[in-house]
């Protein structure tokens, strides 16, 4: 456990310094605090001797709290400040290092998973560092100065307060953590209860459809009652705590009571001690309420160091190996030897001894069933995935051996997943270079033919899309992620099946302007539809990640395997899709 | 003809974001109305806290008056009030024999006791009466929802809906509790009060006069940090959501080489929210240590203030020691106020939530005599003028009549937007309609009332709902009629006992929130299982539109065949064979009915449906068809 939380001291070196800082003027602070008690026990005792003028006892008293408030502002600025600091520094790490992971960590880890160490793992080490922090100098240095002052006084009455003070300390440490337990389930019931409602809110119209309602209603008692259980429990632990901690705290208050006052009944200590005894011991048992609180702490940042470090120590997935041997421009010519392709932890062979030659200004259309290989080969192309076997050849020389940047910018992929980024419209056509031109914008636009659905928003180019603006349909989003390909006017262009939301029209608009667009470039697409394939120079059919058939598409015809099969298929089965196209057509 | 016209509503309050609201007394009260039940737990901890308060109090006086005045010093002030702890204390030392400093820490570890139980018992009996009062808001408010119609959730966002029955009673709650810990600051505050201010009332003002400054200073520190806290929520939220949707699109900025140009962004929002991190924790520290600071100060004012009044003898040393004790007690229930108020103002505005989606009143209007149906419906359904718009002014159906004999399956097609699917909704009244009517063999839907219909319409939607449980479950949906062997005939039936089979636990397989765990065609067939198990007269289907693969499609197909046997069916077709298997098609375009025929008729009629139709033949489209198909277009 500690190990996790030593790990941190990288992050805190460049503020350690602050933190020193921070952890000295606390002592300084408690000092002064310590100083109260002090000096109202000095003034007490002169009152009982008769001496009943305490102006330098209170003048002390007034020097002490004003010296104490200024030290302790500072102090916990300053420690609050490394907190910040660390914590900002650590989302930088976590978002470089993640920006640079790819297709074989997100396979492992979620979104939402990283999010969680993004918000509550770098928030628990931030409140470690702030408040663990603070909370533990408190701790120590109370126990310190008032176990000094106490000791002082009295080391007797001082030793015969310590049996009551591990009690104490467990007690704090044991309703802690009973209030952790009670509190996740309360949590637990909460997310339970939340998800309840979505569900049903969600279903109402099925619900109501089918005259659930009663059911669900009495569905829904049964777990707003387990949740309402488990919150009284909560309120139950935690009021107990407040009931019991002063009760145990009580014991050393009895101690110098009887103890104290018999002391003072016979002259062995002055009455201002007495006093002074039972300020001390508040002061010390005090931060005692908090110790459960801070090995909890403890605990869970180290899970979250260990959480954090587990990504930000990540090395970039595809590492950048540029060779300075390769062209700089791409002709667009693609040689594929024998690849073969696994996923990392598998041995299933996603791509079996593929062998491809691909002629610069070539379309090439690549066709067969889902798992067949397809967009696992694409991604090897621009190496979102890695060839290790050095099996992808571009223009001559090995993939590895291009700067990872050319490669992603001279083969631009249009990936299946037509994501758009919750920004205007232009800045998402133009995500890789924001400086382009207008026209080029347009031009793209119109290849894409996304120029009428621009031009129906009131704000054209500028219309925010995603959750916070327009929502737009598949056909669009996939349309706007084609035109953000286009514009690129990259030697080679890959499209993994973007045209399975367009109908059948558009797309006869899009591949005549990419027949246009991309005469003398290379093109590959990959397609369910005969109708996009067939206009190919080549069609390639993979099963099981071997190239089943290959050639025109009169070739793959007139050879009868599953091309055909496919073309007959959709021939006849066109009506139907063709007439659900008619029919949903906007 | 009756109608009932539809109210104009304003929708936009679901999504106003009410983020702080004013003192509503109103409110306050209204909540109050769920407490009631729980009255008498409400008195108790009424009861418990002021005696728990003076226990409290009486502490303090056993250190102050009774030990050191009265044991130690032998001098007290018989004005002061010591609830008759000095007399006890002698009392009981005379009859014991014990010394009095004994009896005093007996006295003491008593009332320590006692004082934790009532406390304890105080906080209890409140949380309860809260936890259950809000409890039963819960359940209201939820049972309200459950049973809002169509139209209301087809213009509210289920989201902002549903944090009303989870964060806004949450913030009630803290709300009431806050209040719970507010009674116990103030009530020892004026119980210590009381004693303070008859042992001398002029050190006590003089004390008081700390509470302005705290209260100004707790003031101040609210509205600066308000805002600032505001800011700190926004940036980090900003910061978060750019973090998530670089994720999202790792692969389009990794493809497009923007790493750098990201992480700049980032770093912008990073700093910008930790600025005001550090803006907000310089407040907070000020702030943090004000309050301890003026307590301390406090005591040196009473050592200077005692010092003088000891030495002429109108106060004793127990007396100024008491006063350094109550210190606490005078000042911390300012802080716990200005820790207070913005739970209440933030409760304040999840009140006003809560009320006004209780207040909600729109709902499905129902026959005050609704007819029984017959034991067995035949299944003939009618439509007759139908006219129906969701907005004033925006007709969806319009003049709609037809009818669907008895066992006929019935196609409907037409362009998105035609009105296809508010035509099934109305038949299962989903809303109003009052311009028309639609006879159920003979009777007026509108004299029926809905849920009686709705168990004789089978409706399977698109947006097919998982209910969370077992397959079996799913299927019968709690009624006891569908047993066991009914469910797993219906499910063979319409070919899903076959992958009902594979899961790991067969028909007790627990299925998540939304069926996540069953893929889209498994979904549909499960759809047609409890339709199938329920037997309804009336089956309603809309097609899924969904891309299935070509296995699942047959079966699906194939059990659609199985449902529809026998049974009156009107489907919302999406497939070429859905529509061949039907007896007749009824083609739909902006509302109105166009044509209505058996397919073989309607292709030979050389309409819509033969243009919608003959759309797929060709390659290459002619150019009239084209013309035709861009007319249905702006038709949308």
């Amino acid at each position: 456990m500690f190990a996790s939380i030593w790990r941190l001291r990288h992050f805190t070196r460049p503020y350690q310094k602050q933190l020193y800082f921070g952890v000295g003027a606390f002592g300084v602070a408690r000092f002064f605090e310590s100083m109260v008690p002090f000096l109202t026990a000095a003034a007490i005792n002169q009152m009982t001797n008769g001496d009943y003028d305490v102006m330098w006892p209170v003048l002390g008293i007034i020097g002490a709290v004003i010296m104490r408030y200024t030290v302790v502002t500072t102090a916990r600025f300053a420690v609050r400040k490394v907190g910040l600091s660390v914590a900002f520094d650590l989302r930088q790490r976590l978002y470089s290092s993640l920006q640079n992971q790819g297709a074989e960590f997100f396979s492992q880890h979620s979104i939402g998973d990283m999010m969680t160490r993004a918000i509550a793992d770098i928030s628990l080490i931030q409140r470690l560092i702030s408040m663990g922090t603070i909370l533990l100098v408190i701790l120590v240095y109370a126990s310190l100065f008032g176990f000094a002052f106490m000791i002082y006084f009295s080391p007797l009455l001082t030793l015969l307060l310590l049996p009551p003070m591990p009690f104490i300390f467990w007690y704090a440490r044991y309703s802690s953590r009973q209030m952790g337990v009670a509190s996740k389930r309360v949590q637990d019931q909460l997310s339970e209860l939340g998800t309840q409602v979505q569900e049903n809110l969600s279903g109402i119209r099925t619900i109501q459809a089918m005259v659930q309602e009663t059911r669900e209603i009495r569905r829904f008692a049964q777990t707003n009652q387990a949740y309402a259980d488990a919150f009284y429990l909560q309120d139950r632990i935690n009021s107990a705590m407040t009931a019991w901690m002063p009760s145990l705290a009580a014991i050393c208050s009895l101690t110098i009571l009887s103890y104290g006052g018999y002391l003072v009944l016979n002259g062995e200590m002055p009455l201002g001690n007495f006093v002074a005894f039972f300020m001390f011991v508040s002061m010390v048992v005090q931060p005692f309420r908090v110790a459960g609180f801070i090995v909890n702490l403890v605990q869970r940042a180290a899970v979250a160091s260990d959480r954090l470090f587990e990504v930000i120590e990540l090395d970039p997935e595809i590492a950048d190996t540029p060779s300075g041997r390769t062209p700089s421009v791409l002709s667009g010519e693609i040689t594929i030897n024998h690849l073969t392709y696994c996923y990392p932890n598998s041995t299933q062979k996603v791509l079996d001894d593929l062998n491809l030659h691909i002629k610069p200004g070539q379309t090439v259309a690549i066709m067969g069933r889902v798992g067949a290989g397809k967009t696992t080969f694409l991604k090897l192309l621009v190496r979102l995935l890695d060839d290790k076997s050095q099996s992808v050849i571009i223009d001559g020389c090995n993939i590895q051996d291009y700067p990872l940047a050319q490669i992603r910018a001279q083969i631009a992929l249009v990936p299946q997943d037509p994501f758009l980024f919750g920004e205007p419209l232009k800045d998402n056509l133009t995500y890789d270079d924001p400086n382009r031109a207008l026209e080029a914008i347009w031009n793209a636009a119109t290849s894409a033919d996304l120029q009428h659905t621009i031009e129906q928003f009131p704000d054209q180019l500028d219309t925010l899309v995603g959750e916070r603006g327009v929502t737009l349909s598949g056909g669009q989003k996939q349309r706007a992620t084609l035109a953000r390909g286009l514009i690129r006017h990259a030697p080679v262009l890959i499209l993994d099946d973007c045209f399975s939301a367009v109908d059948t029209q558009t797309e006869e608009h899009i591949l005549s302007e990419l027949k246009r667009l991309r005469r003398t470039q290379t093109t590959l697409l990959v397609s369910h539809r005969v109708s996009t394939a067939r206009h190919a120079h080549r069609i390639i059919v993979l099963q099981d990640g071997k190239i089943m058939e290959s050639g025109t598409h009169d070739d793959l015809v007139a050879a009868n395997g599953y091309y055909a099969e496919l073309e007959r298929v959709q021939r006849e089965g066109a009506e139907n899709q063709n007439f659900e196209q008619a029919r949903s057509a906007q | 003809m009756k109608t009932h016209k539809m109210p104009e509503r304003d929708y936009t309050m679901f999504e106003a974001d009410l983020s702080g609201s004013a003192l509503n007394v109103k409110l306050l009260r209204r909540l109050l109305n769920w407490l009631k039940p729980y009255k008498s737990e409400l008195v108790l901890s009424s009861v418990l806290v002021l005696v728990a308060s003076t226990l409290q109090v009486l502490l303090p006086i056993i250190i102050s008056l009774v030990a050191i005045d009265h044991i130690i010093r032998g001098e007290s002030d018989a004005d002061t009030p010591d609830f008759g702890l000095i007399e006890l204390n002698t009392y009981l030392a005379q009859h014991s024999g014990l010394p009095p400093l004994m009896i005093a820490c007996l006295l003491y570890a008593v009332i320590q006791i006692a004082w934790a139980f009532t406390g304890h018992a105080h906080r209890i009996s409140l949380s309860r009466a809260v936890i259950n009062g809000l409890r039963d808001l819960r359940l209201d408010l939820f049972t309200h929802l459950e049973t809002r119609p169509s139209s209301f959730y087809d213009r509210v966002a289920v989201g902002r809906v549903m944090t009303r029955v989870t964060n806004d009673v949450e913030a009630l709650y803290e709300l009431l509790r806050g209040l719970g810990s507010l009674i116990g600051e103030f009530v020892p505050f004026f119980v210590a009060l009381t004693v303070m201010l008859a042992i001398d009332a002029q050190l006590t003002l003089l004390l008081l006069l700390g509470l302005p400054i705290l209260t100004a200073a707790t003031y101040y520190f609210r509205r600066i940090t308000r805002h600032l806290f505001r800011q700190v929520r926004q940036t980090l939220s900003a910061l978060n959501q750019n973090l998530q949707e670089n994720l999202a699109g790792l692969q389009v900025v990794q493809l497009s080489d923007r790493q750098d140009f990201n992480l700049n962004r980032y770093t912008q929002l990073n700093t910008k929210n930790r600025n005001f991190e550090l803006r907000s924790a310089r407040v907070e520290t000020l702030y943090g240590a004000f309050n301890d600071s003026l307590a301390h100060m406090a005591i040196g004012c009473i050592i200077w203030y005692g010092a003088s009044h000891v030495s002429t003898l109108s106060m004793t040393l127990g007396e100024v020691i008491l006063f350094t004790q109550f210190i606490g007690m005078l000042f911390h229930p300012i802080v716990v106020l200005g820790e207070q108020t913005n739970i209440l103002f933030r409760a304040m505005a999840s009140g006003e939530r809560i009320f006004q989606a209780i207040d909600w009143d729109e709902k499905i209007h129902e026959p005050g005599q609704a007819l029984a149906l017959p034991k067995r419906l035949r299944g003939e359904v009618k439509f007759e003028h139908l006219n129906f718009a969701y907005d004033v002014g925006a007709p969806v159906l319009q003049d709609v009549t037809f009818t669907i004999h008895a066992g006929e399956k019935l196609a409907i097609v037409g362009p998105t937007g035609s009105g296809k699917s508010t035509l099934i909704r109305l038949l299962s009244r989903f809303y109003d309609f009052s311009n028309g009517q639609i006879f159920l063999d003979g009777i007026d839907l509108n004299h029926l009332h809905s849920h009686d219909l709705r168990r004789r319409v089978g409706v399977v939607m698109q947006d097919f709902h998982i209910f969370s449980g077992s397959i079996y479950d799913n299927i019968a949906l709690g009624n006891p009629a569908i047993t066991r062997q009914r469910a797993i005939d219906a499910a063979s039936t319409v070919n899903a006992h076959h992958f009902i089979s594979a899961l790991p636990e067969g028909y007790d397989t627990e299925l998540t929130e939304r069926g996540q765990n069953l893929s889209q065609g498994q979904r549909q067939l499960l759809a047609f299982a409890r339709v199938l198990a329920a037997d309804p007269e009336i089956l309603v289907l809309d097609e899924a539109t969904a891309n299935i693969d070509t296995e699942t499609e047959l079966l699906i197909q194939d059990a659609l065949t199985q449902l529809t046997k026998d049974r009156t069916s009107i489907l919302i077709a999406h497939r070429l064979q859905t529509i061949q298997e039907a007896d007749r098609v009824l083609v739909l375009s902006q509302g109105r009915i166009e044509e209505i025929g058996t397919h073989d008729d309607l292709l030979g009629a050389g309409g819509l449906y033969s243009t919608l139709h003959s759309l797929q033949f060709q390659d290459k489209l002619p150019e009239s068809t084209t013309n035709q198909e861009h007319q249905l277009d702006a038709q949308e």
